[in-house]
């Protein structure tokens, strides 16, 4: 999916907008295809986890990867999503439609909150404080349980609705295409934002802090940008998520689903979005592949996850690059023929 | 005087282990620079070793100390494996708590699989209650209180009057420099783990004699440890020991006055406002060193 | 005297930068090595490459006729090879006595403890007075004489001094010269790294310039050599 060819004059190595959008369009036409494919829904209901996963890893791989920002409390503006939906739509009657885009604005008003505090603050200490944020976020949730429901979770929450298409005989093809359109959306939103120049000014911040500030950055503005845009698909997905279970439940705070997706980010390389969204699926298959091993499940992800932090310091990316320079060593170098014809393409 | 007996009483309890906790990350932390998101995991680890030597026949007192060993072994080799292998990466400290991350979610779905899902408790320290100011405790909890205190201590002497505890406070400081004067730098980031790792078991083992124990027990106290040491700041281990009192008090405080409902919601509010206020914590200084 | 440190065919660098192109030289024929040239150009790597600090991509390091280019810095320092680097960055919140303490850490200086510690107050009164002192609270000078007296705890064979006198007030560094003389005639040789000419000139028989990570001209005693010369060669060609 990231392997677009050919890199264009002024950009070295980076792909010009027309072939990634060709080869984004092409990845996603693929992906809508998949349910001619798969006819069960167990399949299509993985898929479904997948493209959830798979925006809010990216999402966060805005924040933490292009902005350098390590945001702990990416999982809260996801939980953020979930209850906003489930609160709207059940306790207020919103419509789920409404409910669902006011879900992302309410994540994204959260996010600029959180920033405030954090805007002084450097490495180690946002952990802290993202963390602690997230932590203040579950507490109120579970201290008002007259509507959240407490530790209960809050159960039967309206689903979404598509005209008058039955969302649920219809194998899971409804909420397949929904979580399939937003992961689109999501992915050209993030994509846009980060070959942008705010997204360059957001990458020169985490780079070089003092000299991009010297040059007339303002790194509260950047830093509530950065935070505030990777908080609206986030929340929309909470949202999603919650309308396609049907509940909501405080798990959603918990320390292993923002480890798996945390994993997700790192293990698809920070800084690419779209490494994050392929180790959505390589990670989310590869732990249903091994449904059989039933409580070695966890203990073998965390064992592929260290090994492969370890040996590959830039996640799924750096070793599927290095296991192609070795294949590529091999065949008499045609990375050689590739740089010529960069050349060409600059020098006309 | 019941409210104050309540108080004093709660705060010093809950404070001992908040420190215990909070002294092994700061630790690290100045040592190394990286947290280790698997502390929790290890008080957990450290109370369950305690309850296979018990179940073995041993009496705590014994099973105690054994199990302390075990753990400065477990912090030692977890250091090694998922932290050593790191130094000199640029992005380390995002890494690192991926890495503590999955080391502790290995360690606890182990410890699921090897010793059951269901609830187990350790003998407390000492059997039987009494009653200070109109309150009524156990024997248990004011041994913690005590020991607590005594072994903060010898960690505070250990690091001030000792040539290796020098080394660690050096090595806190300026690793190059560290490395010019001779000193094993590998190996005393393993010792600054195997002392946190030997710390949190114990703190874990003093939980499991007076709360029932699971795989899951460490990840609340590994959070409060992570408050404490945002109030305190990361940059001595003095900061957190006061700290880790102080939110003792709080707490205890809130829970009497606003009920146990409201009493974490209202700790956060207040550490997001002194962040805001103090980004560095309430006692630390500008820079990274043990004291 | 014999030659008690010797840099072959040496390569090394941070990363993907090379910073020393086969770079050689040795220590200790003629007393001590003085090392000058422009900012940049690889004598601090070269230091850090000969205490362990940084790995060597090729070549070799031999002190006392034993190859130590793989060695850890830690081995390195219990050879007797000790390094004071640029700047006074040391352990900012230990005591002097506490760094001092850590200067004599490995077994070959603990033996010989008290009768260092005698040394450096002689050579260092100033810091006899301020013992307990943190470093943080010290002058730039004074820090620069405990980085230098924490070397002499850890009983040096051979002394490496990048840019003692950097950034230092003219009286200050007057003293300290002193200092540093007082040390040679204690009989440790000494590589120093110094951008005032004078000083290295009066320290140093043997001199090198680098230049682009390599030694570009080697100066042996007995070889003349005119203050205006070295200034051109610094600035000229």
């Amino acid at each position: 999916m990231t392997s677009l060819p050919s890199p264009v004059i002024g950009a070295p190595g980076r792909p010009s907008w027309k072939s990634e959008a060709v080869g984004v369009a092409l990845a996603f036409l693929l992906m809508a295809l998949l349910p001619l494919v798969f006819g069960d829904t167990y399949t299509r209901h993985i898929l479904i986890m997948v493209f959830i996963y798979a925006i809010v890893a990216s999402n966060w791989d805005l924040s933490l990867g292009y902005g350098g920002v390590f945001n702990f409390g990416h999982l809260a503006l996801f939980s953020i999503g979930v209850y906003a939906y489930g609160l709207l739509t059940k306790a207020a009657g919103v419509d789920p439609w409404v409910s669902l885009v006011a879900s992302g604005v309410i994540a994204t008003v959260a996010a600029v909150l959180v920033t405030i505090p954090i805007l002084r603050l450097k490495g180690i200490y946002i952990i802290l404080v993202t963390f602690g944020f997230a932590q203040l976020v579950m507490q109120v949730i579970l201290s008002q349980s007259d509507v959240t429901g407490g530790t209960q979770g809050m159960v039967r929450i309206p689903g979404l609705y598509l005209f008058d298409h039955n969302m649920i005989r219809d194998g899971k093809i409804g909420y397949f295409y929904i979580a399939l359109a937003l992961l689109f959306l999501s992915t050209v939103f993030l994509r846009v934002i980060v070959r942008s120049r705010t997204g360059a000014s957001i990458v020169a911040l985490r780079d070089n802090e003092e000299y991009a500030i010297s040059r007339g950055i303002s790194l509260a503005r950047q830093r509530i940008i950065t935070l505030a845009a990777s908080a609206f698909f986030t929340g929309i997905a909470g949202a999603f998520y919650a309308a396609y279970q049907r509940n909501a439940s405080i798990d959603v705070f918990g320390m292993s689903l923002a480890t798996i997706i945390l994993s997700m980010v790192l293990l698809g390389g920070t800084s690419t979005i779209y490494g994050a969204i392929v180790a959505s699926f390589v990670l989310t298959i590869f732990s249903e592949a091994m449904a059989d091993f039933g409580p070695w499940r966890p203990i073998i992800t965390a064992v592929l996850i260290i090994v492969v932090m370890l040996a590959y310091p830039s996640g799924l990316s750096g070793m599927i690059r290095s296991i192609w320079n070795a294949l590529a060593g091999r065949l008499k170098r045609p990375d050689a023929a590739l740089a010529g014809k960069t050349e060409e393409r600059t020098a006309a | 005087m019941g409210a104050f007996a309540e108080i004093m009483f709660g705060g010093l309890f809950q404070g001992s282990l908040y420190a215990m906790m909070a002294v092994g990350l700061a630790l690290v932390w100045t040592t190394i620079g990286v947290f280790n998101f698997a502390h929790g995991v290890f008080m957990m680890l450290g109370a369950y070793v305690a309850w296979q030597f018990v179940s073995l026949g041993l009496p705590i007192a014994v099973a105690l100390p054994v199990a302390v060993v075990v753990m400065a072994g477990v912090g030692w080799i977890l250091q090694a494996s998922v932290v050593r292998p790191l130094i000199g990466r640029p992005n380390i400290v995002l890494v690192v708590v991926i890495t503590t991350l999955a080391a502790g979610s290995l360690i606890e779905n182990g410890v699921l699989t090897l010793w059951g899902p269901r609830s187990k408790q350790l003998p407390s320290l000492l059997e039987g209650n009494t009653v200070i100011g109109g309150v009524g405790v156990s024997l248990h909890q004011i041994a913690i209180i005590i020991i607590t205190p005594l072994i903060l201590a010898a960690l505070w002497a250990f690091l001030n009057h000792t040539r290796l505890g020098l080394a660690l406070r050096a090595v806190a400081q300026n690793e190059d420099a560290s490395q010019l004067v001779g000193l094993n730098v590998t190996a005393l980031y393993g010792l600054a783990f195997a002392i946190a790792a030997s710390l949190a078991g114990l703190a874990g083992i003093f939980m499991g004699g007076y709360r029932f124990m699971t795989p899951v027990m460490g990840s609340d106290p590994l959070l409060k440890a992570l408050i404490v040491v945002v109030f305190g700041g990361i940059s001595s281990i003095s900061g957190p020991i006061f700290a880790a009192y102080l939110i003792g008090f709080f707490e205890a405080a809130c829970s009497y006055y606003f009920g146990l409902y409201w009493t974490p919601a209202l700790l956060f509010a207040v550490l997001i406002l002194m962040l805001m206020v103090r980004p560095e914590g309430i006692f630390a200084n500008q820079s990274r060193g043990l004291a | 005297m014999s030659v008690i440190l010797t840099v072959e065919g040496l390569t090394a660098g941070y990363g993907r930068v090379t910073v020393l192109h086969d770079l050689s030289m040795e220590a200790g024929r003629f007393g001590n090595v003085g090392l000058f040239g422009p900012n940049g150009h690889g004598k601090s790597t070269l230091l850090r490459t000969v205490s362990g600090l940084l790995k060597a991509k090729s070549g070799s390091i031999t002190f006392d006729g034993e190859d130590i280019t793989r060695e850890s810095p830690r081995a390195i320092v219990g050879r007797g090879l000790i390094h004071v680097p640029q700047g006074n960055r040391l352990f900012p919140d230990l005591s002097i006595a506490d760094c001092m303490s850590l200067g004599a850490f490995s077994p070959r200086a603990r033996p010989h403890e008290a009768e260092n510690r005698e040394k450096v107050v002689k050579i260092f009164p100033k810091l006899a007075e301020r013992w307990r002192q943190r470093v943080r609270t010290l002058s730039g000078g004074e820090r620069q004489m405990v980085s230098i007296a924490t070397a002499l705890m850890s009983h040096p064979r051979l002394l490496i001094l990048d840019e003692p006198t950097l950034g230092l007030a003219p009286k200050i560094k007057d003293e300290l010269c002193a200092s540093v003389q007082e040390i040679s005639k204690g009989g440790v040789p000494l590589i120093v790294v110094e951008q005032d000419i004078e000083f290295l000139l009066e320290l140093c028989p043997q001199l090198y310039l680098v230049n682009h990570g390599t030694v570009e001209t080697e100066i042996k005693p007995g070889q003349s050599i005119e203050h205006s010369e070295i200034m051109s060669m610094y600035f000229g060609h």
